[in-house]
């Protein structure tokens, strides 16, 4: 509870239009695209630094819990206040700064959003290579906070290798400013990589100067079906072990392709047990020969069949199949849950396999579906999670996946986050002491322990 | 075939980048998957009915794009409506709706209405009605009232012209009806000249969508079987190729909601529709709804058959597209393509075509403030494209359109059927 006297308080930096604290609109800051809930006190609607500023030394003081929220897509529990407290809502502070596409870089408030900021590179020919999957509504502070990846994130990297430099607000109130506009900048720590993953937990960025790069020449595009998925899963391999690097390449098996096919009809193949959507991007000569090299690989791997996208219209129908597949499995039972494991790319196979074998051991229907050039698997299973049981089988499995991951010098998350979704499972991959440092990195920026708190830190 | 399982809401957000409620506000509380929240949160009796809740729940414009985007399938405009009707029965829609929709519900209430309306609009003098606004439209730039209800002066069959093609019938919605008579007569006018009859029955009233929208689904029930018995005749009476609209929100109403509507009085049978929907022939809402095509479509599919005149000179036009164009019919690419290729427009693309205008029926009425940051934007592209003519294929659209333009534009807001039927070759 936020007392009247202290709601006064924030009311005279905010207007009343920017605070919500109605039973009824509390409910609508409870979740994000995870499964767990927890209600806020109160929701803010910061503007500026100053009114961030302000805010979080107000709230210091009075040790009240503050989360940040963007667009609410985290599928960790990242912004669900788990212990109440304030939610700082930063949707409406989402002004673009400055283009600079001479320079490389771009300046924008933390509530644009990640599809705001292409589409302003764009004309330019620019872009930002970031792409989650809720890049059309997902805002760049969450991306930041959340460290977000993307299919192309394979050869382009994750947010954190865009940023140039963060404003972060400390939670005394603080200003904090590191990074400049400059590609190379060893000035000091690389703070941006205490930030950037940090899941609001450390600070929360208020301006970010992002690295943007101008959009390839040509793409191009092809689709690989098998009769087998552990050859599927062995062509991944075999072609990023040869020093080849796509932009993407997406990994589908037989259940997610039909399930899709089903739904959308869109002319692939139901017969494949395994399915690898892959683009290559760059200079034309260059994009030739990489297909060229590629399709040799798949060929070796006992590809059946591979068709490259005539033109932009069959690249977009190949992509769409990709994108729908979460759609279309979501539509399998009432709940769907995906978690994204990731293991170094040359025990993409074995963690296919394992994950075939745990499900099938838990009796549970399961999509795999994997960034699999960077071994980032996306296992989805359609549940009903009223069904006790069933729900209880699901966790089950996804214990067992997590350990598997560890048992493969993987992680638990390649580019979801840890939230609240995975906490627990950290010492699978971390020791104690390791743990015991970012808490004491915690301690130091957050002494109150007041910016996200009941989270993995 | 088992039944498809009852879709939870994932909460993926995916409907927050189509929503313009929460594309304006960029508030959570304004988004579907918010709605879809308290809805839950109503049912599970978390909450209780409140002016709140209800603000929040009717903050939508009910577009449905939501509904188009949602990966799990979730019926987001069904749910809406649901939750409208139980929240209406302890919170009392405001008068002016209340008005409305009584009005809606009854033909002869709705002719009266429009009597007394023109009456008035004769009578109000100009110094009051320029400065009384309905939203944020000047009183001043509402549509006149037509002449005569546009039915009354049609013969019930207007026979094909030049060569026969086939049966259509014509449902005229209630805008044509008593205020766009002119897109029902360039309707009629196109589709004679294609070579079908068409047949406009008697006896048809409104589609029912506002009392849907409005929480008086019982009253659009009775609507629907009035019009369903007004076109079961003519439709099972000789070959009907299709059911034609001039408005895409009365077509949503014939093609999806009646369906869904019978579905429903087939579990819950209302003792108010006793004798009014069993004397129906069999699956006719069906049929009718497999036959219903929005004008524009239908002009798109046959557009071979259209006769120009020769020495046309194109008008310069604009395009935008209404929310169940683009989300019950999925058409807006049928149309601007049909304006680009037709050789009556000089269709200049606007980047914001598709975005939403903020009429929604009554949205733009209850909600003005975030109608007008919608409209915002339009305008100025509106503006910047220096055309003769914005076209758009809802009524509400068209009268938010012009009302949010001022008589210093000079951009005439009409169908495109006008502008079509105006070419013909006689």
């Amino acid at each position: 509870m936020i007392s009247p006297d202290l709601t006064n308080q924030f009311l005279a930096i905010v207007d009343s239009a920017r605070w919500l604290d109605k039973k009824e609109q509390l409910f609508c800051y409870a979740y994000d695209a995870f499964v767990e809930e927890s209600m806020p006190d109160a929701v803010i609607f910061p503007e500026t630094t100053e009114e961030v500023s302000q805010i979080l030394a107000l709230a210091s003081a009075h040790q009240l819990p503050v989360t940040a929220r963007g667009a609410g897509t985290s599928v960790c529990g990242a912004p669900v206040p788990a212990r109440h407290g304030l939610v700082i809502c930063f949707s409406q502070m989402d002004r673009i700064i400055e283009i600079n596409t001479k320079d490389r870089y771009i300046i924008v408030e933390p509530g644009v959003v990640n599809a705001d900021v292409q589409a302003a590179l764009a004309p330019d020919k620019f872009f930002f290579p970031p792409d989650p999957g809720s890049m059309d509504m997902s805002t760049i502070g969450g991306n930041i906070a959340q460290n977000a990846g993307g299919p192309r994130c394979l050869k382009y990297g994750v947010t954190l290798d865009y940023i140039l430099g963060l404003e972060v607000v400390l939670a005394s109130g603080k200003i904090i400013t590191f990074g400049s506009k400059n590609i190379k900048d060893v000035t000091g720590y690389k703070l941006a990589a205490l930030f950037c993953g940090s899941e609001g937990t450390l600070g929360l960025v208020t301006r970010a100067i992002l690295k943007v790069v101008p959009l390839p020449e040509t793409v191009k595009t092809i689709m690989a079906t098998f009769n087998d998925l552990d050859d599927t899963a062995t062509a991944v391999t075999d072609i990023i072990g040869s020093g080849i690097l796509p932009a993407a390449m997406e990994l589908m098996d037989q259940l997610t392709l039909n399930a899709i096919e089903d739904k959308a009809g869109l002319g692939l193949d139901r017969d494949a047990a395994g399915t690898l959507l892959i683009e290559v991007d760059g200079v034309a000569e260059a994009c030739d020969k990489q297909i060229r090299q590629i399709s040799q690989k798949l060929h070796a791997n006992h590809a059946v069949h591979i068709q490259e996208a005539e033109s932009a219209a069959d690249r977009e129908r190949l992509w769409t199949a990709r994108r729908s597949a979460y759609g279309v499995f979501a539509k399998l039972a009432p709940d769907i849950i995906s978690e994204d494991v990731t293991v170094p790319v040359s025990r993409v196979p074995e963690m296919v396999r394992r994950i075939i074998q745990i499900t099938d051991k838990y009796k549970l229907k399961v999509g795999v579906l994997a960034h699999a050039g960077d071994g980032n698997m996306h296992p989805m299973i359609p549940a009903d999670k009223s069904n006790a049981e069933e729900w209880e089988r699901v966790m089950a499995a996804f214990d067992e996946i997590f350990r598997a991951a560890a048992d493969l010098d993987g992680t638990l998350s390649g580019e979801h986050g840890i939230g609240l979704a995975k906490a627990k499972f950290l010492p699978l991959v971390m020791n104690q002491d390791t743990i015991n440092f970012m808490k004491t990195i915690k301690q130091a920026v957050d002494p109150d322990g007041i910016l996200n708190p009941g989270k993995f830190v | 075939m088992t039944a498809p399982p009852i879709q939870n809401c994932g909460k993926c957000g995916l409907c927050l980048s189509v929503c313009p409620v929460y594309q304006v506000l960029k508030q959570e509380q304004a988004s579907p998957r918010a709605r879809l929240q308290l809805i839950k949160a109503f049912e599970k009796k978390d909450l209780d009915a409140s002016p709140l809740l209800k603000d929040l729940v009717s903050q939508c414009l009910m577009c449905g794009a939501c509904k188009v985007v949602c990966p799990s399938g979730i019926n987001h405009y069904g749910k809406f409506m649901d939750m409208r009707e139980q929240l209406a029965r302890s919170l009392p829609e405001p008068p002016a709706i209340r008005s409305l929709v009584y009005l809606l519900a009854k033909e002869y209430r709705l002719r009266m209405g429009a009597g007394l309306a023109r009456f008035g609009q004769r009578l109000t003098p100009k110094f009051l009605a320029d400065k009384y606004r309905i939203g944020n439209i000047p009183v001043h730039r509402f549509p006149t009232m037509n002449a005569a209800p546009f039915r009354q002066t049609l013969p019930d069959v207007i026979p094909a012209r030049g060569i026969r093609r086939g049966r259509v019938i014509y449902f005229v919605g209630c805008a044509t009806q008593y205020l766009f008579g002119d897109t029902g007569q360039a309707t009629v006018d196109i589709l004679s000249h294609l070579g079908y009859e068409v047949v406009v029955p008697k006896g048809l009233t409104c589609c029912g969508i506002p009392m849907m929208f409005h929480g008086a689904r019982d009253r659009a029930a009775l609507n629907m079987a009035a019009n369903l018995t007004a076109m079961a005749d003519a439709f099972d009476n000789g070959p009907c190729d299709a059911v034609i609209v001039d408005c895409t929100t009365c077509g949503a109403a014939l093609k999806d909601e009646y369906p869904g509507l019978m579905d429903t009085l087939n579990r819950r049978p209302d003792p108010a529709l006793s004798g009014r929907l069993d004397i129906l022939p069999p699956d006719i809402h069906t049929r009718i709804a497999g036959k219903t095509r929005d004008i524009l479509s239908f002009v798109h599919e046959h557009q071979t058959h259209l006769e120009m005149r020769p020495d046309l000179s194109p008008n310069k036009v604009i395009y935008h597209a209404p929310c169940h164009t683009r989300n019950s019919f999925n058409t807006a690419g049928t149309v601007t393509d049909l304006l680009a290729t037709l050789p009556c427009f000089d269709y200049i693309p606007v980047r914001d075509t598709a975005a939403c205008c903020g009429g929604g029926g009554t949205f733009f009425y209850e909600y003005p403030e975030i109608a007008a940051k919608m409209m915002a934007g339009k305008l100025c592209h509106a503006r910047d494209a220096d055309a003769q003519y914005w076209l758009t294929d809802c009524p509400v659209c068209r009268i938010n359109l012009h009302g949010s333009l001022s008589e210093q534009d000079r951009l005439t807001v009409v169908h495109p059927v006008t502008l079509i039927s105006r070419g013909l070759d006689a």
